[in-house]
């Protein structure tokens, strides 16, 4: 495999066949589909316009790309795996593991879910491509193993938030049904992904205010994903007022001015995010486990909301 | 958070719309646009899509904001610059069949599309207004710089003519071709076998026979492959990342290793580019590295560290028991036991001694090699093989180390670059001459890994022998040996060189002294084939005339390449087969067969049927690949200019050897198995060693190993040789095992006031005199300041950068441009050889470009002395770029100054210099050189008294070991010693 690389960052990987060998059998659009949806992700407009035309899907412009995938929802393993909610660290870590295992040299940005699908994709396609059955073998066992341990690990719920972005919701849900397509056709694994077995903790009503403004923005703690977006409805429909930051600064104003009706308000998005997880197209031991982890962050955070602070 | 909608929506047909974006990509990307775009995660499509290189369009950049298009063909070739040969793609205005400009080509398996800068500046080169562009005759004396046009016809009859006398009248060893770097595989070796000359030349003991001879005695095949990218650690004894063999293949795949975290080791006195990029760089004293790698060794030994599995296996460790230990135990303990006994004394104390490096430095480092286990590439061939007495013991104790690990032919290990080459047996083959070119194999240098080319003017002059017709071959032997001016002292005398033919595309410092100067074609105007070990795998490159493929691919037809070609400008297959044909209009001397076609009996060979019936026959998957595609073998090459043969060969030494090739078997002692059964006929000629056979005449076949009869290595035991008894039997027995030998600039060696002159090494955009006339690299380099450690130029009394300093050699010296900077051990002066272009006043034919100086060249009874009298500047042109010209440095010809130094053993010339360094003299100009030729006498005839002859040494009455690999061998009875005269005992 390893004389088989392309130009960086994209891996290319030719199986046991030279660049010029018989073209691949299987299903090229398949693989192609994802690489295509993983580009989207990453390509500022309009430089992937010719990717939304062909998915039949709305151009978006450079300033809603960048609202969604820069600045409320960037598209990183390491945000929704990691214990701090914040780029590098374990997250990316973990992932930059499996590229390595491949033998290949992790990106800058390994975990960016655009170079994931790109992986994902060209592992199908060099998979597709292998003559030898233990190569293809491998290749295939390696395509599996990204997808049940670091995609559908955190990537549902990162669609689902996508998908209440307009400019990106149409690229969220079709992605969301690419990669449930995988899944039935793969077949995820029982056990959870790594990156879930060994999560940090969950909240617990006892955690101090700065503990919990540490863990709610990280998905992985709650269950859940806080953007700004929805700290901005949060404010709306509580009547607080938002102060413009970072998302820890923003939540300790809302909480100094009412904590009862912050808490409150948490936990409702919980608890309807347990309920996205559970309506998640990619079934799965992480679904539950996501789900499970909002449902917990609810409860917490209700009897948060009517204690005293 | 507004709630969010249900992910339940209609499902879209997936399908479809991965087939959508699928045929939208090949439709997007077959316009020769980017469909994946972006600075991360999507690659871009660097290159244009082969659908599209019979018409690619690029907007015209100056005509912005007009919407201009550009319609261009691609058509492949490969570089004619450096030896690496990478694919170039020349884009073919569509409109004026004419190339514009030359990139990358993606199809090549070696460079992938990427290039140097030579690659490009291609395109100056062929525009060059200066080239020469028709046959010319000297006019005047040799050298008066007076010539006249001629016709192609009236210079093959008068070659032909003198060609055919001397091979009639049985003078065929006053015929030679000399060749600068090859830039192919073997077509001038057959056509000197096709006339029966024994003429072949090659500059390879000014290059790379140092390094080579290291690696042949260990493996039987001259060069190492090393697989940098799948090294854990890379030891490189050069500056490899820039310059070299084959320095763009290999510098892509050392980046690629060092981003997947391996260690590279740099052991270069300089600091060059690559020891910038190096983990480990280490500037050692000038001829102390093999101290350096024995050390190595040692750790490697010492520590348990040895890969003792292959050792037993693959070394000819009997053979040395035998030889070195005979009364001792004969099993391999005993060998384990007598290897650490040998190099023992090499301890990192020592190497601090002679490198000037700490040992605690050298011991860390060696922990890095120790630690790299199979996964080992290491890498010396010019650098201080090539400089120092005894430098081919660098490159043979740098194959130690990989020898000692089992780090041979394994991913990431070193492997003998027969693997990873492909020589195709071409249409023709020709027997081996029957005469020995004494000239150029003496019997001085038995063990000479080439021809000893830098001696040829001493040897004239010794009147060994005169060359009756002598060519260069796009070489420049005055500018770039040692010792010049003896070559211009021989070139100007008829009685030495009868006629000298000048096969050179420019203008050069010998072909001044031409009697015939014939145009050659640049890398897109000629033919050849080459392979390079770049990687593991094999591949076949081809260079063409770009236009004449362009002209086919729009439905015509094109015979002769000069119909395409600038001016009357040919190509060297096309030429020798047409002198062919005159040397041997009918046939009679059994020359024109060569030369005839098989399809047409009786008809001239063209190139078309040379490289059709080549790709067709002796190309292993090729005609197949064609066919895919609906092509021709030879339609497949024009298109692609590159095949890819193989990949991932691995250890072909442990192939079972096939049940069919084992025949009355012969099996030695030691295991050396020899067959009665004929050798199968191969495709792949490339060069091996030709170990002898048995005294029954049965061929070596392999070795065995645990009971099986595997293919092992092209040495005379069959195994990787420790213990060379070639080297112990002709003479030097102290030299039988990696060793090593103090340089003659060793510090002993110098008196007080000398220094070391390191002037091997090249710039990086610039090869020789071959790259000349390339404007862009002329801008980027021409000169050769002389790099000076600042506590030197303190003690000389060189104030500043800038300041003219005389440095004087054992025959003469030259004035530079100081260069004060720590990027060189103090002790130690260093110059590129890459600079001091001149041109001799009165030679108008020849313009200065941003190159060469105009100087004048006196000679009395004190020697030669060379003078700037006009240096570059801005000049009027029909290329507004010479206006442009902002430089006037153009540097010193230093190698005019450096007597011949040859290795006594491999024959190399050993290139570094004792020398003086001091403060220009009132009246030095920059660029300045004397020489004595007289006093270059003197040195050569020193340096031969240090040699071994044949006569003497010969162990069997030959004049060399006949399974030595040679260019061009001669037949079987040419070796043997006139007289029959031999070994003293």
């Amino acid at each position: 495999m390893r004389q088989a690389l392309e130009p960086r960052p994209t891996p290319r990987l030719a199986g046991d066949g030279s660049a010029r060998s018989a073209p691949a059998p299987g299903d090229p659009g398949r693989w192609e589909l994802i690489r295509a949806l993983g580009a989207l992700c990453g390509a500022p407009p309009p430089d992937g316009w010719v990717i939304c035309d062909a998915l039949g899907l709305a151009r978006w412009s450079r300033a809603e790309h960048t609202g969604v995938f820069v600045l409320d929802l960037p598209p990183h393993a390491s945000i929704h795996l990691g214990p701090e909610g914040k780029l590098g660290g374990v997250g990316a870590d973990r992932v930059a593991g499996m590229w390595r295992a491949l033998d290949l040299q992790p990106p800058a940005d390994a975990d960016h879910l655009g170079a994931l699908l790109g992986l994902y994709a060209e592992l199908g396609r060099a998979g597709d491509a292998c003559r030898r059955d233990l190569t293809r073998r491998r290749l295939e066992h390696a395509r599996v193993a990204l997808l049940a341990e670091h995609l559908a690990s955190w990537v549902p719920g990162y669609l689902a938030a996508a998908s209440t972005h307009p400019p990106a919701a149409g690229w969220a849900r079709l992605t969301a049904s690419a990669l449930a397509r995988e899944a039935d056709r793969s077949g995820l694994p029982a056990a959870l992904p790594a990156a879930l077995r060994d999560a940090p903790a969950a909240i617990a009503a006892g955690d101090g205010l700065d503990e919990l403004l540490d863990a709610l923005p990280a998905p992985v703690r709650t269950g859940f994903v806080l953007t700004h977006t929805d700290l901005v409805a949060a404010g709306r429909q509580t009547g607080l007022g938002v102060r413009r930051g970072e998302r820890r600064y923003t939540l300790r104003a809302m909480l100094e001015q009412d904590p009862a009706a912050t808490f409150a308000w948490l936990s409702d998005h919980a608890r309807r995010w347990a309920c996205l997880h559970r309506d998640s197209p990619l079934a799965g031991p992480a679904r539950d486990w996501w789900a499970q982890r909002a449902t917990l962050s609810a409860a917490v955070l209700q009897t948060l909301a009517g204690e005293p602070r | 958070m507004p709630a969010p909608r249900s992910q339940h929506q209609p499902t879209p047909d997936l399908t479809a719309l991965g087939e959508r974006v699928s045929a939208a990509r090949a439709a997007t990307e077959a316009r020769g646009e980017t469909f994946y775009q972006g600075a991360s995660k999507t690659f871009l499509a660097g290159f244009p899509p082969p659908q599209r290189w019979d018409d690619w369009v690029e907007l015209d950049s100056r005509a912005w904001p007009e919407r201009v298009e550009h319609h261009s063909m691609l058509v492949p070739t490969t570089c004619f610059n450096c030896e690496s040969a990478c694919g170039l793609l020349a884009y073919v205005d569509r409109s004026t069949l004419q190339v514009r400009k030359f990139e990358g080509n993606p199809a090549h398996p070696g460079s992938r599309g990427r290039n140097c800068a030579k690659g490009p500046s291609t395109i100056n080169q062929v525009t060059d207004p200066d080239r020469i562009l028709y046959p010319l005759r000297r006019a005047g004396e040799r050298g008066e710089g007076k010539w006249e046009r001629v016709s192609w016809d009236e210079a093959l009859d008068a070659l032909a003519a003198r060609l055919r006398a001397a091979i009639v009248e049985g003078r065929q060893n006053e015929i030679m071709i000399h060749i600068g770097r090859p830039g192919e595989d073997g077509f001038t070796e057959r056509v000197l076998a096709s006339w029966g000359v024994d003429g072949h030349n090659s500059h390879t003991n000014v290059c790379s026979s140092g390094g080579r001879t290291g690696f042949q005695f260990w493996t039987g095949i001259d060069r190492p492959s090393p697989d940098h990218a799948n090294a854990k650690v890379i030891y490189l004894i050069s500056s490899h990342l820039e310059t070299g063999h084959y320095f763009n293949p290999h510098a892509q795949r050392i980046t690629e290793a060092r981003a997947k975290g391996a260690k590279v080791i740099v052991l270069d006195t300089r600091l060059s580019n690559t020891a910038t990029h190096a983990d480990y760089w280490l500037s050692p004293q000038p001829g102390s590295e093999a101290a350096i790698n024995l050390a190595v060794a040692r750790h490697i030994i010492t520590t348990g560290r040895v890969n003792w599995d292959f050792v037993h296996d693959w070394w000819n460790w009997q053979e040395y028991l035998e030889a070195r230990r005979p009364d001792g135990p004969q099993d391999f303990a005993a060998f384990q036991a007598a290897l650490g006994e040998e190099y023992d004394g090499y301890t990192f104390e020592l190497a601090a001694a002679e490198s000037g490096i700490d040992a605690a430095v050298l011991a860390e480092m060696a922990e890095v090699v120790a630690g790299a286990g199979t996964a080992f590439s290491c890498h010396s061939w010019r650098s201080a093989a090539a400089s120092n007495l005894g430098g081919w013991q660098v490159s043979r104790t740098v194959f130690f180390l990989a020898a000692l690990l089992g780090a041979v032919a394994t991913p990431g290990g070193t492997f003998p670059n027969a693997y990873n080459k492909y020589v195709p047996r071409p249409i023709h083959t020709p027997p081996h001459p029957k005469v020995w070119q004494e000239l150029s194999w003496p019997l001085e240098f038995p063990l000479a890994q080439n021809e000893l080319s830098f001696l040829l003017p001493h040897f004239l002059k010794d009147g060994r022998g005169r060359l009756d017709t002598y060519f260069t071959r796009v070489y420049n032997p005055v500018w770039t040996n040692p010792d010049g001016l003896s070559w211009m002292e021989v070139l100007t005398d008829p009685e030495k060189v009868g006629c000298y033919v000048a096969l050179t595309p420019t203008w050069n410092e010998s072909a001044y002294f031409a009697d015939w100067i014939l145009p050659m074609g640049h890398a897109s105007e000629r033919h050849d084939t080459h392979s390079y070990e770049q990687y593991d795998g094999q591949w076949l490159g081809f260079r063409q005339p770009v236009l004449r493929a362009a002209r086919e691919r729009l439905g015509e037809t094109v015979t002769d390449t000069r119909e395409v070609n600038p001016g009357e400008v040919w190509e060297e297959n096309e030429l020798y087969i047409e002198l062919s044909w005159r040397i041997d209009p009918d046939g009679r001397l059994g020359i024109r067969q060569y030369y005839e076609s098989k399809e047409r009996p009786g008809e001239k060979l063209t190139v078309d049927e040379y490289y059709g019936w080549m790709f067709d026959h002796s190309v292993p998957g090729l005609p197949e690949a064609a066919a895919a595609e609906g092509l021709s073998a030879l339609q497949y090459m024009r298109r692609y200019g590159a095949f890819e043969i193989t990949k991932g060969q691995g250890a072909l030494y442990a192939e079972e050897v096939p049940p069919a090739e084992l025949e009355d078997l012969h099996v030695t002692p030691t295991g050396r198995v020899y067959t009665s059964a004929p050798k199968p006929e191969s495709d792949n000629i490339g060069p091996l060693g030709a170990p002898p056979p048995d005294d029954r005449g049965r061929r070596p076949v392999g070795v065995v190993v645990d009971g099986t009869v595997r293919r092992g290595f092209p040495t005379p035991s069959g195994r990787l040789e420790l213990y060379s008894s070639t080297i112990a039997a002709w003479g030097w027995p102290e030299h039988a095992l990696p060793g090593y030998i103090r340089s003659h600039v060793h510090p002993d060696e110098l008196a007080p006031d000398q220094m070391v002159l390191l002037s091997t090494f090249r710039l990086p955009t610039q090869i020789h005199t071959r790259s000349a006339n390339s404007k862009w690299l002329d801008e980027l380099s021409h000169t050769n300041p002389v790099w000076i450690h600042p506590s030197d130029a303190g003690r000389l009394g060189v104030r500043r950068t800038g300041e003219l300093v005389r440095v004087s050699t054992d025959i003469g010296y030259f004035v530079a441009k100081a260069w004060i900077t720590e990027g060189i051990r103090p002790g130690v002066v260093a110059c590129s050889h890459h600079m001091g272009r001149w041109k001799l006043t009165g030679h108008d034919q020849v313009s200065p470009g941003g190159m060469m100086a105009t100087v004048e060249l006196g000679h009395d009874a004190a020697g030669w002395s060379m003078h700037a009298r006009e240096r570059v500047g801005p000049y009027e042109s029909a290329d507004p770029d010479t206006r442009r010209i902002w430089w006037s440095d153009t540097g010193v010809h230093q190698n005019l100054t450096m007597p011949v130094h040859p290795d006594p053993i491999s024959g190399m010339h050993c290139w570094h210099q004792a020398v003086r360094v001091s403060s220009a003299r009132p009246g030095d100009s920059h660029g300045d050189v004397a020489v004595d030729t007289e006093k270059s006498r003197e040195v050569y005839r020193q340096w031969m008294a240090r040699t071994r002859p044949a006569g003497t040494y010969s162990p069997d009455s030959t004049r060399r070991p006949a399974w030595l690999m040679r260019p061009l061998k001669p037949a079987a009875e040419t070796f043997s010693l006139p007289g029959g005269t031999g070994r003293r005992t």
